[in-house]
């Protein structure tokens, strides 16, 4: 197995790794928001502009749950690929060692067509790859991009607080929990980006 | 790769093995090919690091569309590793292998090539117009094992049975059947974990005209030393490690 081959199955197993870790982080926003919105019920007017943030923070943790989970499926789907282009490359230089070996046997060029084959099919997997992880790499955008509205919620959040009289410190601390869980999520999915760009125009 | 023609008829048997390129750490194996006028049989067709000087030994005597079918005798890495390889190799090809092995050698990657399932009481490989007869030999040593017998040749293909692990250099055939002995008695009695189904594959093979031993390590056996070798394990203890 080559360097580049080790390297791409790294790659790949580390987005199902990275992701999971999103997924418990947006578990926990999740259940921010619903912690957040009971206190925001508590503290009624005082809290008046932090209630619909916190169906915001709820909502957005739905969808980056959801985008994950399908994310996931796709990575399996990448992973199957890497095995897949894996077995084919290997295929390709076995048999391009096997005509070499044949040499100048009776029938050393019946090998041609399955070289041709192969090579093929070891090249299809390559263009596949490629096409798959720039998808993948669209997907991981769209929850960056979420994270980033989370930590601008996270900002409202902190303002909307700063107003909830004796609720300030409880409101606050749901803030600071959104804001810490968007990093979080942006760190972790932007290492993800990294490991595979290189792979997007390799 | 040695290739010895071991038989010329109707058809042909060639022998291959003692592969010089064969990396020191993996097992030395012999691999045959049974060649009708169309068509080409491997029988236990190697390990996956076997495949390209194995297919490049193969196109000395067959185009690969003639490559229609495999045997594998069980389901060991030094037999059929290289069945995914092969796989992608051949586009109209047979696997004829144990039954009970399927699931497990599919794991190999068997795709294009069709898997003929062998049932436990054996059955036929039909090539043109030859026709090879697979003869049970479980427990010898896998729980799902199979030899194949030609009976116009008069070879039997006996796996494991019969091997002898020595040198790369190692003659192909026994020529001294009592300084032999001492390779093959340890590799018998620790790869062969039953003496009821050692007598039985004894008696069952004893009823055929066999003028080639062929197994799958070390050399073959011809002539009387067939009869010799079938007495010697007749009397030997197997399945020692328990």
């Amino acid at each position: 197995m080559t360097n580049q081959t080790k390297s791409q199955f790294i790659a790949v197993a580390s987005i199902t790794s990275e992701l999971s870790a999103v997924m418990v982080v947006a578990k926990e926003i999740s259940l921010a928001a619903a912690n957040a919105k009971a206190i925001a019920f508590r503290a009624g007017d005082k809290a008046k502009g932090f209630q619909p943030i916190t169906d915001f923070i709820n909502e957005l943790a739905k969808e980056t749950i959801e985008l994950v989970t399908n994310i996931n499926i796709y990575a399996l789907v990448l992973y199957r690929l890497t095995v897949d282009e894996f077995q084919k490359t290997a295929a390709y230089n076995k048999f391009e060692l096997a005509t070499k070996m044949a040499g100048d046997a009776t029938y050393a060029k019946s090998m041609q067509e399955p070289v041709n084959q192969a090579k093929l099919s070891m090249q299809d997997c390559q263009r596949q790859f490629k096409r798959d992880v720039s998808q993948l790499l669209g997907q991981l955008e769209a929850v960056m991009h979420h994270a980033r509205a989370a930590r601008v919620i996270a900002a409202n959040s902190r303002i909307e607080a700063s107003q909830a009289g004796e609720y300030l410190q409880s409101l606050q601390a749901v803030a600071e929990s959104v804001d810490k869980a968007a990093h979080t999520i942006h760190d972790n999915v932007q290492r993800c980006r990294i490991a595979l760009s290189i792979y997007r125009n390799s | 790769m040695k290739m010895t023609k071991i038989y010329e008829g109707s058809h042909q048997w060639i022998m291959f093995g003692r592969d010089e390129g064969k990396p020191n750490n993996i097992i030395d194996t012999n691999q045959y090919v049974v060649r009708t006028p169309n068509r080409c049989l491997l029988l236990d067709p190697g390990g996956a690091e076997l495949f390209a000087p194995m297919m490049a030994a193969v196109l000395h005597h067959a185009p690969v569309d003639q490559i229609t079918d495999l045997f594998a005798s069980h389901q060991d890495p030094d037999v059929i590793s290289s069945l995914g390889l092969w796989d992608q190799a051949l586009t109209n090809a047979k696997l004829h292998a144990p039954a009970i092995w399927e699931g497990f050698l599919r794991h190999y990657s068997c795709e294009s090539i069709e898997y003929v399932p062998i049932p436990d009481n054996g059955g036929t490989i039909k090539l043109e117009s030859v026709e090879l007869q697979l003869i049970p030999a479980h427990y010898l040593h896998s729980s799902g094992n199979f030899h194949v017998y030609d009976p116009q040749a008069k070879i039997l293909m006996t796996g494991d049975v019969g091997a002898a692990i020595e040198g790369p250099d190692t003659p192909v055939f026994v020529d001294n059947f009592a300084a032999h002995v001492e390779k093959m008695r340890f590799w018998h009695q620790r790869w062969m974990p039953s003496n009821q189904a050692k007598r039985v594959w004894i008696e069952r093979v004893r009823n055929l005209d066999i003028d080639i031993l062929a197994p799958q390590h070390g050399r073959m056996f011809k002539g009387d030393d067939v009869k010799r070798f079938l007495d010697w394990f007749d009397a030997l203890q197997v399945g020692i490690a328990v």
